[in-house]
Parts: C-alpha cells; structure tokens; sequence
C-alpha cells in the first residue's frame, strides 16, 4: 500500500531551530529521563537551564544522545566513559576536518 | 531473498558462546559505526552487524535462526520454511533509537518486525519515534529539494498480526542543511496508540561523497591545480563551484598550499559559508627537447636554490 503525500513534508532543522526539552530527546532517543539526566550529570550532553523540567538541548545534542545510547547499550561503556568517548570522538572530527581545509592535490 | 549467515557476518563458528559472539560484535561495531570509521562502506557493514547482533544476542531468536539456518548457505536464495509462524513480533523490545527503518527482507521474514504492539502500552500513547537517514548531495543544500522517501511501518492487523505498511513521504530538505544535521518532522513517526498522537519522524541527512568538493560545516574546499607559470605570473581561471562556474583570479607568486577563499560561496545560510580553492602546482613533464630547452632556459635564468637550508648542495 502507498500513498503518496500531495505536498512534501518540512520539517525543522534539530540543530538550528528546536530545542528540545528533556521528554522530547528521550522520546527521540527511546530512553528514560534517569538515563539522559545521568548523561547530563556526567557532562555526555550539554543543557540550558538550572532543572531538569526546564532543561533545553541545542546543536548536537540529538546526535550525542544517540551515540551516547549506542555508547552504552552495545559496548555497555558507563556514563564517565561515555562523557569521554564523546569529547574525544569530538576531538577527532575536528582534527580530520582540519587535515580536510589544508590538503591540497 | 537472499538468505543471510549472521555467523559469517561475525566470522565466526555456529558453536560460537553467547560470550564471543558479544566479543565479536564490540569489536567489529568500534570498527564499522559511522560515527567512529572512514571506511566508506562503514554505514552498511554496520547495519548489517546491527542486525546479526540482534538475532544472535537473544536466545530465542538464535535458536530459531539456528533451526532454519542449518540448511541453506549465505546468499543463496530464502524461502522460510512453510509453516513458519514469526511470532517475534510480539515479544520484542521496541526499536531502539538510531536504529533505521530497513532491516533486510530477510530478516523481516524470519522474525517480523519488532517495533509495534510490543509494549502494551497506555490505551492512548502517543507513537513512537522513528529514525532514518537520507543522503542528498551537495547542491541539494545549495539549493533545498525534495526528497521521496519509503518509510515501512509495522503494525497490528485485525487478527493481532505485525504487518508492514509501506509509505511514502515527499520531504521537503531545506537549503542550507548541513550533514549531520536532522529534520525533525512532525506527527511523521509511529501512529499513536488509540487517541494518542504520531511519533515524529527524524531524519538525519548525510552528504554523497563528490569527486570534486569537500565539506566541513558550511565551508567548502576545493583542490585547484596550477602550472608553475600559471602560479608565478598570476591568472584568471574558471573555478567549478557547487552553483556553476567562476572566474578566479589566482594572484601573481601564489605557492602551493594557499588557500584562496570565495567569501559566501559556501553552503547558504546566516553567515552562509565560504568555498576554498586550495592551490597546488603541478610539474610539467619534461617529456620532448622543447619541453627540455625550456626548463635548462629556466635554470640558467633563475638564481634560484630550492634547498636553502640545506647543507651539502653545491654553492
């Protein structure tokens, strides 16, 4: 069975338009709050904000929280090793990105 | 339907412990997550670990996969056994976030799909949702495009069967998008449960790889090849871009490994990127007598030493 939608779906940008508030990155990412605040505490995920009720995640949240989940689902790496593996993670990428802006032909 | 041998996928013996085959997947999934490898085909490998992993983890699951498994080969061609009842539908876990919408036929046939119905959760919760990730290539997120994408959804039929609903969705992909980034679209995810709202739909987008341009955020860099003359006296080139073809002009003594920088030529937003030329020179062969001629000219007519800070050349 196919329907086709008449007009395409938009959409917003995660990493430029939302801020999602903590039951929305847990919906997202199929997690309990306890999870994600353990991340929080950990430093895994940045937020804006003093409590968890008020909590905003912005930029690469999302993308952190589901490798986060990956992190500590399928290596079973615990919340200080996550936080870890996630800067360093960071900390590659932008040394690639670098190598990528300087190499000529 | 090709049939799968999820042992191979790991390399490993049918004998294998439930011990080693965890082993094996934590090793081979440092290795192939996307987020972690270059290995080009890191994406499918991965997915392809995913899902042998979630078959050979469960018990249940690898007993059954172990029955109809010992008769057929890796790739040969899958007809599950008749009489094949894939009632794992009912008893599994959800999907878990990341996890993209398209495990292989294969495993649908053996196992169904274990997202819906499986929680029996609050009469009226809201649906879950769902994750999937769509490439585009680079001009897409100059430009924005539409995209026409095949979301397969289980549900519960009348009978209390999982059935796939197939679905196509046109999204739109807004110009500027960067990879990496996601589209959250709403109500687009899993339907609700009784009066409970959709799901939302994430979309994560990934960049085709291009031959010529490369991406970090919003900038983009290309390699721009010179003749030697070309660097030394000063030009004006064409220069692909990613929007069609500019005039540049490459400053008289250019070296190899300058960057020249086409402000606002990159991905558009606020502050839309810039696109980098990054100059290298190359070497003329000198293959015939004038092409020969031509460099003893130059190193008669130079007072040049490549080596300055070397010792050991002559003076």
């Amino acid at each position: 069975m196919s329907n086709a939608s008449p007009q395409p779906v938009c959409g917003a940008i995660v990493e430029e338009e939302l801020q999602l508030t903590l039951v929305e990155l847990c919906q997202a990412c199929h997690v309990s709050e306890q999870v994600v605040i353990t991340w929080v505490i950990e430093g895994a995920l940045e937020v804006v904000g003093d409590v968890p009720q008020d909590w905003r995640f912005t930029g690469p949240s999302l993308r952190r929280a589901k490798l986060a989940l990956w992190l500590t689902r399928d290596l079973e790496i615990n919340p200080p090793g996550v936080a870890l593996a996630l800067d360093l993670l960071d900390d590659i990428a932008a040394l690639q990105a670098q190598l990528q802006r300087s190499a000529a032909c | 339907m090709k049939f799968k041998d999820y042992y191979e996928t790991f390399g490993l013996p049918r004998t294998a412990s439930q011990d080693e085959i965890k082993r094996a997947y934590r090793k081979l999934a440092r290795k192939y997550h996307p987020d972690v490898s270059k290995d080009p085909h890191a994406e499918s490998r991965f997915k392809a670990l995913g899902e042998a992993y979630a078959v050979l983890k469960d018990p249940e699951k690898r007993a059954a996969y172990d029955q109809v498994g010992s008769q057929w080969k890796s790739g040969q061609d899958f007809q599950p056994p008749p009489g094949w009842g894939s009632d794992f539908g009912h008893s599994g876990r959800g999907t878990d976030a990341g996890e993209d919408l398209d495990q292989s036929d294969f495993f649908e046939a053996l196992f169904g799909r274990q997202a819906r119905g499986t929680r029996q959760p609050n009469e009226h919760a809201r649906g879950e949702d769902q994750h999937t990730k769509v490439m585009i290539d680079l001009i897409d997120a100059y430009r924005g495009a539409q995209r026409s994408i095949s979301l397969r959804t289980p549900m519960l039929d009348a009978q209390g069967h999982v059935v796939m609903r197939e679905r196509r969705l046109d999204v739109s992909i807004p110009k500027g998008i960067r990879a990496g980034q996601h589209l959250r679209l709403a109500g687009q995810g899993q339907p609700g449960y009784g009066k409970g709202s959709a799901g939302d739909l994430f979309l994560e987008i990934g960049f085709n790889p291009h031959p010529q341009f490369r991406v970090d955020g919003r900038d983009v860099f290309l390699d721009l090849p010179l003749a030697p003359w070309e660097a030394a006296l000063g030009c004006s080139i064409p220069v692909p871009t990613p929007e069609g073809t500019l005039q540049l002009t490459i400053p008289a003594g250019s070296a190899a490994g300058r960057q020249l920088r086409m402000k606002g030529k990159g991905i558009p937003g606020d502050p839309s990127g810039d696109l980098y030329a990054l100059l290298g020179i190359v070497l003329p062969p000198a293959g015939s007598e004038n092409e020969k001629a031509a460099y003893r000219a130059m190193a008669k007519a130079f007072d040049f030493n490549a080596r300055p800070l070397m010792r050991g050349d002559p003076p």
